[in-house]
């Protein structure tokens, strides 16, 4: 299969100022200033097949937008090299711009005093696509997105859905054959979330492209990808598919239930948790091969009301695995303990 | 690049109290405040010449030099391009096929080209009000040299905004570069009155073609060999500032962290 992404040693460094705090400090600070080195992504070797959609999921600062900067040519590496579709991305060269798109969803891509329709026009000259033709891809994607209607107000009169929706046609207006998708349903309503999250499986099935997305809401990497990179602290820790990936962790579910008879005092049940005194209801992640025994010693102190067995969100597993990594990243502790 | 000049087109009539305020409030006031001030100023010395030129014509430069100097002047998109700059909206710009110069001088030339038609009411009208002595017919000469030198300026602007890459903040230099022009181009003072060798080393300079060359052309102070000087200096001058443009955007490119996004 051909590379569309490929990275080798990819790393990016900041120098940053240290603000030393007070008056004084501050005064010192016009001459003498310190800086301290931060590793934003460790060293990176990557290679992401023609088509493939990859879910980039990490914490904050966990250097997952700034992989995709370095990928698309917003920033210079430090050191190591990055190779998408053939070309070096920093060289900014106009053919690869036109085959590539970034969807920043924190950020305003199209112009803020202008409807849609203006933006995309002036976005078909810079990008040198048939006027007629950039009209009817608008008109196809905006009904796709159910934004037809607001394609002739200005982007500062649009709620943030809109806004996104119309940041997510300019974005594929040029059919880029790249797409890095940066949170794109970040801050919306659960009604925008789902659009966009359905149009996007829809587009990507129809046109695959290459995408990068990342996001905080586990549905959209869930629903599109179908390879995740994990990254922790500068460095990719996950590199499977979603599937293996909650395979590998131990299968866990969340058992929630009321009971009719409090304990009189504190009891451990099943050696899996302590149910305290006078409590009448319990919500507790739980390995799924101690559900059965922890029924069992429950219904030992008390008749059960009310059950219900759920299966825990995949963003609570990717915190488990976080947390478990930041462990063994700990300093002083071993991998093994 | 005319796409760009659209979009500036197209903002600025957007907001039309704006577009008012900027092409037609402001520079009849600035107009007015130039004239008073010459006005007075020969009032009160009780001469009706300076350096050989009347009180006529010394009120025609200050009302044209007023008008000129807002055409050659680019704070507006010096402040967005520094803002894009600090705040990570120069993202927006990178990652499209279009470089950042051509996209602020695609705007500032649309915004320029559509201000300027709309505020030559203004000092005419004062100029035919008052009967200066301007010849009108050479304004198109005057007004093409303005815009060859905005690029100088856009290019001056480069400079400035690349080096938000290194200092985070750097508005107040925008400052101090524009009082520095204001006496440099000669909005402040036409420079023929200036001592020499001040006086030739102002001239000499491209500044002067922001504001003495082509007010003086227009009220007969400086001849048409001085424009194409104007033109020459101005190349010169943006082969400099292009290629020190050129050096500190690349090298700020480098140390971008693609802030706030």
């Amino acid at each position: 299969m051909t590379a569309n992404i490929e990275t080798k040693d990819l790393t990016r460094t900041y120098e940053t100022y240290m603000k030393a705090q007070g008056l004084l400090k501050s005064i010192e600070g016009l001459w003498a200033r310190k800086t301290e080195l931060k590793i934003a992504v460790h060293p990176t070797t990557l290679r992401i097949d023609k088509g493939q959609i990859v879910g980039l999921v990490g914490s904050n600062g966990a250097g997952k937008t700034t992989l995709l900067k370095l990928l698309s040519g917003l920033i210079h590496p430090s050191s190591g090299s990055a190779q998408v579709l053939g070309y070096e991305p920093t060289s900014r060269k106009p053919e690869f711009l036109k085959k590539i798109s970034i969807l920043l969803g924190q950020k305003n891509q199209l112009w803020w005093d202008l409807p849609p329709a203006d933006s995309y026009d002036l976005l078909a000259r810079i990008y040198e696509i048939d006027r007629t033709k950039a009209r009817e891809r608008v008109r196809e994607l905006s009904e796709l997105l159910q934004c037809t209607q607001q394609l002739q107000t200005q982007l500062r009169r649009l709620s943030l859905g809109e806004r996104m929706k119309m940041e997510i046609i300019g974005s594929l207006l040029h059919q880029p054959e790249v797409l890095f998708l940066d949170e794109p349903t970040i801050g919306l309503d659960i009604i925008a979330q789902t659009t966009i999250r359905e149009f996007l499986a829809k587009y990507v099935h129809e046109r695959n492209p290459t995408v990068i997305l990342t996001s905080h809401y586990m549905d959209d990497i869930s629903l599109l990808a179908d390879r995740l990179l994990l990254m922790s602290q500068g460095r990719i820790v996950y590199d499977g598919s979603v599937k293996e990936f909650t395979g590998r962790q131990e299968a866990r579910q969340t058992l929630s239930l009321k009971i009719l008879n409090p304990p009189a005092h504190n009891t451990n049940i099943a050696n899996q948790f302590t149910l305290e005194a006078g409590a009448l209801a319990v919500k507790q992640d739980l390995p799924a091969h101690a559900i059965g025994d922890v029924l069992q010693a429950l219904m030992q102190v008390s008749p059960i009301q009310e059950i219900k067995i759920e299966e825990v969100e995949f963003e609570d597993v990717i915190r488990s695995f976080m947390e478990q990594d930041a462990r063994l990243r700990t300093p002083g502790r071993s991998p093994t303990t | 690049m005319l796409g760009c000049a659209r979009l500036a087109a197209l903002q600025q009539l957007e907001y039309r109290f704006n577009l008012i305020a900027d092409t037609m409030i402001q520079p009849f006031i600035v107009g007015l405040v130039e004239i008073t001030l010459w006005v007075a100023f020969f009032a009160s010395t009780g001469r009706a010449e300076l350096v050989g030129f009347s009180r006529e014509s010394y009120l025609a430069y200050a009302l044209w030099a007023a008008f000129i100097s807002r055409v050659s002047t680019s704070w507006m998109y010096e402040s967005m391009m520094i803002e894009d700059v600090e705040s990570g909206n120069v993202n927006a710009v990178l990652v499209r096929p279009i470089s950042f110069f051509e996209y602020y001088l695609g705007q500032l030339m649309g915004y320029k080209v559509l201000t300027t038609a709309i505020s030559l009411m203004a000092p005419i009208a004062i100029c035919l009000f008052l009967d200066l002595p301007v010849d009108m017919t050479r304004l198109p000469v005057a007004l093409a040299l303005v815009f060859y030198y905005l690029i100088l300026v856009h290019l001056i602007s480069m400079v400035i905004a690349s080096l938000g890459f290194f200092f985070t903040r750097i508005h107040h230099l925008t400052v101090a570069k524009n009082i520095t022009l204001w006496m440099l181009t000669g909005e402040f003072f036409p420079l023929d009155i200036a001592p020499e060798p001040l006086k030739s080393i102002l001239i000499a300079l491209p500044f002067s073609s922001a504001v003495f060359r082509p007010v003086g052309y227009m009220t007969g102070r400086v001849s048409l060999a001085s424009i194409g000087e104007g033109f020459v200096s101005i190349t010169i001058g943006i082969v400099i500032v292009g290629v020190v443009a050129t050096y500190l955007w690349n090298a700020g490119r480098k140390r971008y962290s693609g802030t706030g996004a």
